[in-house]
């Protein structure tokens, strides 16, 4: 019994002090989220080779509720401490400035990196997540 | 409700997350548990034993992203020994961290974990040192009786690269009683059947199957570094990634010299439950 207690103690210590940092919003001269617009120039100018694909849009949506929706909300409108997907500070940013933060993440505030899923579905993301603006 | 769910082991009516894990068993890729999530795992090998009996040895793991960079698990471990006994062999408390923020060609994570198992333990989590078959040799009543109180450190490399994962961990283990570090290897790829979604939520179409191999060993001892006297194992993975949250993994393993168990099946099933850490706290 003793030999469960410990794991107990320490799994229910960590969900305790494991608080995440808060988030603050700052953008740059486009309105765009800091930690987005910091993506390498090679990476900012990059085309979606999926763009404007219905079916790729589709795949797009799937991969958001999968992955996503639990952060981020089924609306994309932000929930708790994670950002509005469809506001300025999102939807101004280039294609490929999204798919290098995807697939970066921004861990120090609670980001993750989703580099384990294949560039492919990062790309269609981008194509849903470019269509939330409308 | 979700204090009943929790309560009642019916966990798997909190809402799910999916994973983006490698479907290894032994290899740790760079990928870590998304913040706030918990991931609960429940593995099995069996392995087949030339002198004494056959094992099955299940083990449960409770995976906690604490933040993007740190994640924290407990394994609480289980053996089933053919014609002897079945019995608790103890718990390991691991952390992974990330030391890099960013995406690079290689990614490190650095991993530390304290083990208190017994003699008995059978998982084969890792191979380090000089293990082998004989090792599992022993009655359970009398491997029992063995107390390892233990440090496990890993140097985990992981890279990304056109749909593969690549990873390759360097082992060191000390047992806290006088005995030298003993050393292991872990490398394994993998990469999914399909690389882009298709459009409509599907249980068995290929984008949904990881497929790749690990291969794992011992390396000796601080006192002689050595890949021989140890044993190696060579071993297929699959996994199903189901949209409902939950994975799939079976692995076929199989002994590489005259120390290696022959064969090694792994399989296990793990669900992730989204934003588990704020669902807790909500409650109270």
């Amino acid at each position: 019994m003793k030999a469960l207690l410990i794991p107990a103690i320490v799994l229910f210590g960590t969900l305790a002090v494991a608080a995440p940092a808060l988030h603050r919003h700052e953008t740059d001269k486009r309105g765009v989220y800091m930690p987005i617009a910091q993506a390498p120039e090679k990476n900012r100018n990059l085309q979606n080779p999926f763009e404007g694909q219905p079916d790729a849009i589709a795949a797009g949506k799937k991969l958001f509720l999968q992955h996503c929706a639990e952060c981020h909300g089924e609306d994309a409108q932000g929930a708790h401490r994670s950002a509005n997907l469809r506001s300025s500070g999102v939807q101004n940013a280039t294609p490929g400035e999204l798919a290098w933060f995807l697939g970066n993440g921004n861990l120090a505030k609670g980001m993750p990196s989703w580099s384990g899923l294949p560039v492919e579905r990062l790309w269609q993301i981008v194509s849903y997540l470019k269509t939330l603006h409308k | 409700m979700g204090l009943v769910c929790l309560a009642t082991g019916t966990f798997w009516l909190l809402p799910s997350a999916l994973a983006q894990e490698p479907p290894y068993f032994v290899t740790y890729s760079h990928h870590m548990e998304e913040p706030d999530n918990l991931e609960i795992e429940a593995n099995s090998v069996y392995a087949t034993q030339r002198t004494g009996n056959d094992f099955i040895a299940p083990w449960m793991e409770f995976e906690y992203g604490a933040t993007g960079w740190w994640t924290t698990e407990v394994y609480l471990d289980t053996q089933a020994t053919f014609g002897d006994s079945a019995l608790f062999t103890g718990y390991r408390w691991e952390n992974r961290f990330r030391p890099l923020m960013r995406e690079h060609w290689i990614n490190p994570v650095l991993y530390v974990e304290w083990e208190d198992i017994s003699g008995a333990d059978k998982t084969l989590r890792e191979v380090v040192g000089f293990d082998t078959e004989a090792d599992h040799a022993a009655p359970n009543a009398e491997a029992r009786q063995e107390h390892q109180h233990e440090i496990e450190t890993k140097l985990i490399l992981s890279s990304d690269f056109k749909g593969w994962n690549i990873s390759e961990n360097f082992i060191g283990e000390k047992n806290l009683g006088h005995e030298p570090w003993e050393f292991g290897y872990a490398a394994g790829f993998s990469r999914p059947l399909r690389l882009a979604a298709t459009p409509r939520p599907c249980n068995f179409c290929r984008e949904n199957f990881l497929l790749g191999a690990e291969f794992y060993g011992g390396l000796g001892t601080s006192w002689n570094f050595t890949q021989s006297g140890t044993s190696h194992y060579a071993a297929p993975v699959l996994g199903l990634q189901l949209p409902s949250g939950a994975m799939l993994r079976i692995s076929p393993g199989f002994g590489l010299n005259d120390n290696s168990h022959r064969f090694v099946l792994r399989w296990g099933l793990s669900y992730e439950i989204g934003s588990f850490g704020r669902k807790l706290r909500s409650m109270f």
